[in-house]
């Protein structure tokens, strides 16, 4: 049990789809955030798309994804 | 060994190095600048330190061996062991920390356990940081001897005595701002040396084709998925389990030197931008200190130790001139490690320790004066233990091994301390202490419970699991705390809708 050997059935193929997931459900969750918490800090007149933490996270995100799917 | 430009190249750098942290001197005036910089620091700057300090001189020579050993599956470490940990950390708690103006992590422990949680933690990872000094120093000595042939306490003083007096004198603004310059070094170094390894061993496919006829223990060496039943360390099951949903955020939310670092940021927005713009940087890491490892299989395919791969690389790949920059990348990665545990070690002592245990009531140049001694004897603490670390079979290996005797259960009372209100102090402290006992018994006895080679990631979900069941137990059955002990201690969807608790 210790060794999850009761997980020996899912394939590599399935368990790379597992991560696939969590990424989607980490991206999401980062897009439910509201803009005012994600811009905290930068005065309102100064806050641009490129300041928008989601977008940084969802191209970290993305990275991620690629380099799974190429291994 | 060096030619005449790459000893030119090393003095340079260590030089400027000490140069540059010595002018961060100026700017030190109260125990805040020399903790948390003033909260001063950009992004920009704390997201390139983040990167540097966890990379290291450990990474360079340790992730390169475990390549070598066990193939691109070891890459998970920078990749999935790292980003979905910063964004949580970077959303959820590093705001929670910098607006209630912490110094350390168990300072938020002990405001929402009690005294005995916030030192236990503090001790535990003043030890835990003692002893990785103490390797890091040993890493240093490893390859300085192949590369140069240094007798190895000769590395060991030297590294000591460089990277010992800018972080005596600038505290963590030198620490942070020589990082950034170290991390540009290790990169354009390590670069350098992945691709002419690549030019040397015929380009990506080559390798590929000639790892995989190599014989039936490379054959997974390119799948990042390693099975259950695999041998090596890295099931994907302890990949999940252990190091996405322990280890990482254990270690990014709850680790000193990382933390330390968004402390200083000059806004929250900062605080936040640091640790994903650090996690952007970290998906490159493993291609600086992974790939060389994977090469090395190909051109010095019979290697006794694999922690040999990186410097026996070096040694035949690079050209004079180069050998030189990446030695100096090597030493840029040893030296902002070694001035992370320095400074946040001597934070976690006074802060932790000495402030509320020893003198209280000092004035404020004192606990500067206390954080710059303390400096002093981590640095010969860590060239007393350095040898210890000759002792365990990967360089790497050992320091994950350290940390999972208590990287589960301390993220089991960070978790619930934030998440549910309900959590209390005999909960938080029976959890950390039974967890810690529990992973230690877990790792004295692997042998009998563990199939895989080094079972640290098992080992750190299991300690993880049963002190998230203590904590649960005993809090229900202990009295709770009241609203007002647990204000702005406790995450609320308020955080998210208001701009300031």
């Amino acid at each position: 049990m210790l060794n999850f050997d009761w997980l020996s059935g899912i394939s590599q193929e399935t368990a790379k789809l597992i991560f696939f997931s969590l990424y989607l459900l980490i991206g999401v969750l980062v897009l439910l955030l509201p803009d005012e918490y994600v811009y905290e800090g930068i005065p309102k007149e100064n806050r641009h798309w490129w300041n928008n933490l989601k977008l940084w996270s969802w191209t970290v995100l993305a990275i991620l994804a690629v380099v799974y799917y190429q291994f | 060994m060096l030619a005449g430009i790459d000893y030119f190249i090393v003095i340079a750098y260590i030089v400027g190095m000490l140069l540059l942290g010595l002018y961060f001197k100026k700017f030190v005036n109260n125990s805040e600048d020399y903790f948390l910089g003033g909260k001063s620091l950009p992004f920009w700057a704390i997201g390139m330190s983040i990167v540097v300090s966890d990379i290291g001189a450990l990474d360079f020579v340790g992730v390169s061996g475990q390549a070598y050993r066990y193939g691109v599956a070891v890459g998970n470490f920078d990749w999935v062991g790292s980003v979905p940990a910063m964004l949580l950390a970077a959303f959820i708690f590093i705001p929670y920390f910098w607006r209630g103006g912490m110094y350390t992590i168990p300072e938020y422990l002990g405001r929402r356990y009690n005294k005995s949680v916030r030192t236990i933690a503090s001790a535990t990872w003043i030890l835990f940081f003692a002893l990785d000094l103490g390797v890091l120093f040993w890493a240093s000595a490893v390859l300085l001897n192949v590369l140069m042939g240094w007798p190895i306490w000769i590395s060991i003083l030297s590294t000591a005595g460089v990277v010992g007096l800018y972080t005596y004198f600038g505290g963590i603004t030198a620490v942070i701002m020589t990082d950034v310059v170290q991390m540009i070094i290790m990169f354009i170094g390590g670069f350098a040396l992945v691709f002419l390894s690549l030019d040397a061993v015929g380009g990506w496919e080559n390798l590929v084709e000639k790892v995989n006829t190599m014989g039936p223990e490379y054959r997974s060496h390119f799948d990042i998925i390693q099975p259950v039943d695999t041998t090596s360390p890295f099931p994907w099951t302890g990949i999940l389990f252990g190091l996405t949903f322990v280890m990482a955020n254990a270690y990014m939310i709850g680790n000193q030197s990382i933390v330390q670092r968004c402390l200083t940021a000059k806004n929250e927005w900062h605080a936040k931008a640091s640790m994903i713009f650090g996690s952007a940087l970290k998906m490159f890491i493993p291609i600086l200190v992974l790939f060389p490892g994977l090469m090395a299989v190909v051109v010095h395919p019979d290697l006794a130790d694999g922690d040999q791969a990186l410097p026996m690389m070096i040694k035949s790949i690079l050209p004079p001139g180069l050998v030189g920059l990446m030695f100096a990348a090597f030493f840029a990665g040893l030296m902002s490690s070694v001035d992370s545990l320095l400074n946040s070690t001597a934070t976690l002592f006074t802060k932790d320790i000495y402030e509320p245990f020893i003198k209280k009531d000092g004035d404020d140049k004192h606990y500067l004066k206390v954080g710059r001694i303390t400096t002093l004897v981590l640095l010969i603490i860590g060239v007393a233990t350095a040898p210890i670390s000759s002792d365990f079979p990967g360089i790497y290996v050992a320091i994950q091994t350290f940390m999972s005797y208590f990287q589960g259960p301390l993220f089991a009372i960070l978790i619930l301390g934030i998440f549910w209100k309900r959590t209390t102090q005999w909960g938080g402290l029976s959890a950390l202490v039974i967890g810690i006992g529990f992973a230690i018994f877990l790792n004295v006895f692997k042998t009998e419970f563990f199939t895989i080679e080094d079972p640290f990631l098992y080992i750190s979900w299991w300690s993880f699991l049963l002190g998230f069941i203590i904590n649960v137990v005993v809090s229900l059955m202990t009295k709770k705390h009241t609203a007002l002990e647990l204000e702005g201690l406790v995450f609320s969807a308020r955080i998210l809708t208001k701009s300031k608790t």
